[in-house]
């Protein structure tokens, strides 16, 4: 018999309180590891979402820079425009290697929708330049199959014509061919227009905002939403994206009036920074849960030393030596630390998508994909900072017994 | 008595162990004088507080003396550090007491290996079911503790303190929490491991009858030797 065996088997003596232990250290693991999986899973997904917009630079009307990107990440209202003739100036700077005009807008859609409430009735309408913004995003394609066959994009000069993206499609239950309502209050107008469009095809799924997407031609965008010659942004990818290009490029087009430029790095940094109270404060939870579940875990161990203190003075009588006894206790203490950290580790890689969904109810982050992701790498930090912690949490329960005299240990054990 | 005859295994010389109980000095033994001899079961008698347990604590090396020379097994003890006691008792010495402290979660056998543990030895079965038929309990070998009766239990400690092969035996009060019968069983069988691997056996005990089983009665009172005188042991049982 080996001393990990011995003190598993110690273990067993208390089967429920080592269990509530145990899960007790799992629980803090979980959220700990759920957490960790968050703050990486969040961040990849801002640079995934941001670089899946297809840009590096944006030109905006003056305003919030970050409310902005977040609206092109997600949508919004409140939306500020942008003369058009900015897209022409700005396309001529050498610096530019590709430029793309983006009018965005919010319309209410008209039926159809598998489940309509009043938060899912609005729609994103994206009015662009097709050849400019597809060539922007190389990923994006037309979908096929079923429905989706002979699907095209829509004529530049269309009035009718959309362009749905994967999601907003499924949802709306629309295929190739198909009629698609909205209703619009053009600007200047208080009554709404009914506005009917053709789907003539549906983009494949690209695991980014535009599958939310209605897309149409952006002067049929200017026009629904009476707003000639007027755009949400303008979208700009350089020759070279080094930081001295970025900075002299936004140098030149910042002195047009009512004008912003802003670098999607910046965004990027922007973006974290306004989840990092949060995430602050969630660190803060985790690093709590750790300390109540090392704390129950010293607990747990010093009631087990001092429940065997007649014991300890026994396998002290019988030939143990201080080291064995400390070596003994430490065990156990770390095989409930290592049994946590692996139940932890299950908890959270099973309760991930439950904490997502949790995390996305109370924070409206604007990215997409998955924003928990919990690696190998996650995983065995926080196996080996468990097994860490319990390094250290066994150290004062295996001393005390470590220390004890077998005379007194065995005395107190028969009192 | 004294004697210094070369199968002398604990020799103790003026051996005294004081207790401080606040401004007051508790002299739980006062100067004991002690030759045990190999091969010989000797019972140390007393009333309640006269020293005998004292007296074990320090021959079997687990307490250490205020004063006085202790040798065990041909080694001084005396003003040694705790693990170098442990290694004293470690191999040389077994202990039994009147608390069995068998580890439940463990089978018979695994308590009766548990010394082998600290002692960085492996563990042979074939051994361990030999000590066990010594006791009489070698059909009870993957049973745990909650599963035997007291005196089953006072037996599994009887063969784990067997199991390392002791010179000397330590028994303190071992039939404190057994009924006559059971107390009659386990004397018995300490008569025949003594007269079986010629073990130096010390025993404390409150039962007189009991206690005059043994070959030498030393009787205590006030941390003293009040008496030493032979016992009347009976045949060991075959």
């Amino acid at each position: 018999m080996r001393f990990i065996l011995l003190a598993m088997k110690n273990l067993l003596r208390r089967p429920m309180r080592s269990a509530l232990t145990v899960v007790g250290v799992g629980l803090a693991v979980a959220v700990t590891v759920s957490l960790s999986g968050f703050i990486l899973g969040y961040r990849q997904a801002i640079d995934e979402s941001i670089n899946k917009l297809g840009f590096q630079v944006m030109i905006m009307a003056k305003g919030c820079p970050y409310e902005a990107a977040t609206m092109m990440l997600k949508g919004g209202t409140g939306l500020l425009y942008l003369p058009e003739d900015v897209y022409d100036q700005v396309r001529k700077d050498p610096a530019v290697e590709s430029i793309t005009p983006v009018f965005i807008g919010v319309a209410e859609k008209e039926a159809g929708g598998i489940a309509e409430t009043a938060s899912t009735s609005y729609t994103v309408v994206t009015g662009i330049e097709a050849e400019t913004y597809a060539a922007m995003k190389p990923w994006l394609a037309l979908a096929t199959g079923p429905g989706y066959d002979g699907g095209r994009w829509f004529r530049p000069d269309a009035q009718d014509e959309v362009v749905m993206g994967y999601e907003a499609a499924t949802y709306e239950q629309r295929k190739v061919g198909d009629t698609f309502y909205l209703s619009v209050i053009p600007a200047g107008h208080t009554e709404p227009v009914m506005h009917k469009f053709k789907v003539t095809g549906v983009l494949a799924r690209t695991g980014s905002q535009d599958d939310g997407t209605v897309f149409m031609p952006y002067r049929a965008a200017q026009t629904v939403f009476g707003r000639p010659g007027r755009l949400t942004i303008v979208g700009i990818k350089l020759k070279e994206f080094a930081g001295p290009m970025v900075q002299e490029f936004s140098e030149r087009w910042i002195k047009l009036p009512e004008v912003q430029v802003v670098g999607l790095e910046q965004v990027k940094s922007t973006l974290v920074m306004l989840v990092g109270a949060a995430q602050v404060m969630l660190s803060a939870v985790a690093v709590i849960a750790v300390v109540v579940a090392t704390i129950g875990v010293v607990n747990t161990i010093l009631m087990s030393v001092y429940e065997r203190t007649g014991e300890i003075g026994i396998m002290k009588a019988i030939g143990a030596s201080r080291s064995d006894i400390f070596e003994l206790i430490w065990l156990e203490t770390l095989a409930v630390c290592a049994l946590g950290a692996v139940t932890g580790c299950l908890l959270a890689v099973l309760g991930s998508r439950l904490v997502e969904k949790g995390i996305l109810a109370i924070f409206d982050i604007g990215v997409h994909g998955s924003i928990v992701r919990i690696t190998p790498a996650v995983l065995g930090a926080a196996v080996a900072g468990t097994v860490v912690v319990g390094f250290f949490a066994g150290l004062y329960p295996a001393w005390r017994a470590a220390s004890m005299r077998p005379v007194e240990a065995i005395r107190e054990g028969i009192e | 008595m004294t004697d210094t005859g070369d199968d002398v295994v604990i020799r103790a010389r003026g051996l005294k162990r004081y207790y401080h109980r606040g401004s007051e000095t508790v002299r739980a033994l006062d100067g004991v004088d002690l030759d045990l001899r190999r091969g010989e079961m000797v019972s140390i008698l007393g009333p309640s507080g006269s020293g005998k347990t004292t007296l074990v604590n320090l021959l079997s090396c687990l307490d250490t003396p205020t004063d006085g020379t202790l040798s065990v097994a041909g080694r001084e003890v005396f003003g040694l550090p705790e693990d170098e006691l442990a290694g004293v008792r470690r191999g040389t010495l077994g202990f039994v007491f009147q608390k069995f402290y068998l580890l439940p979660t463990l089978t018979v056998a695994e308590n009766v290996e548990l010394p082998l543990v600290f002692c960085r030895r492996r563990a042979d079965r074939a051994a361990t079911m030999a000590v066990l038929g010594q006791v009489g309990l070698e059909d009870r070998a993957t049973h745990f503790p909650r599963e035997l009766s007291g005196g089953q239990m006072q037996r599994v400690a009887i063969a784990r303190a067997l199991v390392v092969e002791p010179r000397i035996l330590i028994a303190d009060e071992p039939t404190g929490n057994l009924d006559s019968q059971n107390g009659e069983a386990i004397f018995a069988l300490f008569r025949s491991l003594v007269t079986s691997r010629r073990l130096t056996l010390v025993v404390t005990t409150h039962n007189l009858a009991l206690g005059y089983l043994a070959d030498r009665v030393i009787v205590l009172h006030d941390g003293k030797v009040l008496k030493e005188e032979p016992g009347r042991p009976a045949p060991a049982t075959p």
